[in-house]
């Protein structure tokens, strides 16, 4: 071996373990570098992260462009909300019920929904947005109307002896990010699946798919099912962290939020969803403070989108990462 | 074995509104055969194929494959539960997923034993994962895709496309493939490929074929039986020799 290749072993070492733990101390030590707006933002961009892998299972796997992400929020913040103030059931019952209640929801609106093709399915899914805010709004006995459902307690664990609530933000932040951690763990062990597979043949090619025998539209129903499932979870934690839930968590502007993570991310990929998260929510909730820079710095990342990065940034992500690992 | 044919189709009809696509057409494969279907352009053979094969419903008419009653059964029901499959006119392959990975896609669902199981990432998921990759590799090869095996399939020549969508059909051990003009619109000497391909499936594989193609030569080197189409009605059915002697299928088709 020579002289110059050693050298260029050298060079070309692999980077990628020593960037991840410097990721994972930055993610830890978050809370401690950053003022309590910063960790806040943080908060919320964690906490939106959750829907918008759901949608990426659904747009950026699967190809089908939904709009009711925030419908299924919305379902899972007055289901965690609900249960919370009525019966004072614990957070974590109340993430899995908003969870499975979302999931389950999303069946009969998937049945119909599913039928129609790509255009008549998103307006479809729109639809399934206004819908929510109208019941939120006029079922008054259960949701009480515009008034919202308010002092929706903080997380509190009891686990035997042991009891700690968590309330302060600080605290908040290290619940949002291991729930994070599990939902990304869950996107990749899905995606990677043979079924993860399957979905990407659904979005490449829907009749190349039906052909090799992959029953699409049974598959589909069950991503729609999934992807509500992590909007529910979302919403719960929405609801928990905020204490407030108002028929304004039935939003148009969540669902476009929740796209524009998974799009201008990368649809398709982890990554993409997790720096998308922190650009275009913990970002733009960061730059709150600045409201006239907010708005310009926003419009700049779309406009860099749409002008170099089609894809999304997540090749971007990509090549940068492969270069840390030492190819070329 | 039985007597039985392999694929029986009675009275098909298929109208999209006034026209009469597929008019009253009744054929049979049997085991082990390899059947041509010729006619010209419009003629109802692509209608009739999507008929059977489960991608359009036919207004009356049974299809039966070994026996079994499966008309009105889905695409994907027919592929997978009767082993039935069929490649389309224009090549269709999951142009960013590389070409091993489209074979894999090709028998995922022949290895899994539901839906649910798909969605599982232990050791018996893995494992028939990996029997699908092997299997996969040795289609490859036998296919001379080796060199762009790790390729994004939409990379590749049309061609090479071709050569994917009939390795990926030859994935799940099927019984029968339909092809819709498998040589159109590529270099002689991938014919000469595919050709091979077709005959090898047939003697080694065991798996029969029904073969859509406006190539006369193909048609008469590998047919045993050719049937005739022309108006959505059967023309003739007949020993390829005799079909291009044919007057009425001169006539119709062939020119003079």
């Amino acid at each position: 071996m020579s002289l110059t290749e050693t050298a260029q072993q050298i060079r070309r070492r692999d980077l990628r373990i020593p960037l991840g733990a410097v990721l994972l101390v930055i993610a830890l030590a978050a809370p401690f570098i950053g003022s309590r707006y910063v960790t806040h933002s943080l908060i919320i961009a964690l906490i939106f992260m959750l829907p918008a892998h759901g949608l990426n299972l659904l747009v950026g796997y699967t190809g089908l462009l939904s709009l009711a992400q925030a419908a299924f929020f919305g379902i899972g913040a007055y289901t965690a909300g609900l249960l919370a103030v009525t019966y004072g059931t614990p957070f974590y019952v109340n993430l899995l019920a908003a969870g499975l209640v979302a999931g389950a929801i999303a069946l009969p609106l998937g049945i119909p929904a599913l039928r129609l093709r790509s255009t008549s399915f998103v307006m479809c899914t729109l639809g399934f947005v206004i819908i929510g805010q109208a019941i939120a709004k006029n079922w008054i006995s259960v949701t009480r109307g515009d008034m919202g459902l308010s002092s929706i307690p903080k997380p509190h664990f009891a686990l035997g002896p042991l009891s700690f609530t968590v309330s302060g933000t600080m605290g908040f932040y290290y619940l949002a990010l291991a729930i994070g951690v599990l939902a990304t763990l869950a996107v990749w062990a899905i995606v990677r699946s043979p079924a993860g597979r399957n979905m990407i043949a659904i979005r490449e090619n829907e009749t190349l798919a039906e052909s090799v025998g992959i029953p699409t539209w049974r598959y589909k129903l069950i991503v729609f099912m999934i992807s509500a499932v992590f909007a529910g979870v979302g919403g719960s934690v929405y609801a928990h962290y905020l204490t407030v839930v108002s028929p304004l968590t039935f939003q148009m502007y969540y669902s476009t939020t929740m796209l524009i993570i998974v799009l201008g991310g990368g649809a398709g990929t982890i990554s993409g969803v997790v720096f998308g998260s922190l650009l275009f929510v913990g970002l733009t909730e960061a730059l709150r403070i600045t409201p006239e820079l907010r708005m310009i710095a926003y419009g700049l990342c779309l406009l860099a989108l749409v002008f170099w990065f089609r894809k999304g940034f997540s090749p971007l992500i990509n090549r940068f990462w492969d270069t840390v690992g030492g190819a070329k | 074995m039985t007597g039985l044919p392999l694929l029986e189709i009675k009275n098909l009809r298929k109208s999209y509104g006034a026209v009469k696509a597929v008019n009253d057409v009744s054929i049979h494969i049997n085991r082990g055969e390899i059947a041509g279907m010729i006619g010209p352009n419009g003629s109802g053979k692509s209608t009739f194929f999507d008929c059977s094969t489960g991608l359009a419903k036919p207004d009356t008419g049974t299809v039966k494959l070994d026996g079994q009653d499966i008309t009105g059964w889905s695409l994907n029901r027919i592929a997978r539960e009767g082993r039935m499959l069929r490649s389309f006119q224009k090549t269709v392959v999951f142009k960013s997923l590389d070409v091993e990975e489209n074979l894999i896609i090709a028998g995922q669902m022949f290895t899994f034993p539901s839906l649910w199981s798909t969605f599982g990432l232990g050791r018996m998921s893995r494992q028939r994962v990996s029997g699908l990759r092997e299997r996969a590799r040795e289609l490859i090869k036998m296919a001379g895709l080796w060199d762009v095996r790790h390729q994004p399939a939409g990379n590749l020549s049309g061609g090479q496309q071709k050569l994917i969508q009939f390795a990926s059909m030859l994935m799940p051990e099927p019984k029968l493939i339909l092809l819709d003009e498998p040589m159109a619109g590529i270099n002689p000497k991938i014919i000469e490929r595919v050709v091979d391909t077709i005959l090898y499936a047939n003697k080694s594989l065991g798996v029969s074929f029904l073969v859509i193609e406006h190539n006369i030569d193909v048609v008469t080197s590998i047919c045993q039986r050719v049937i005739v189409l022309d108006q959505g009605q059967k023309l003739v059915e007949g020993l390829p020799q005799d079909i291009i002697q044919d007057q009425r299928v001169r006539e119709a088709y062939l020119g003079g």
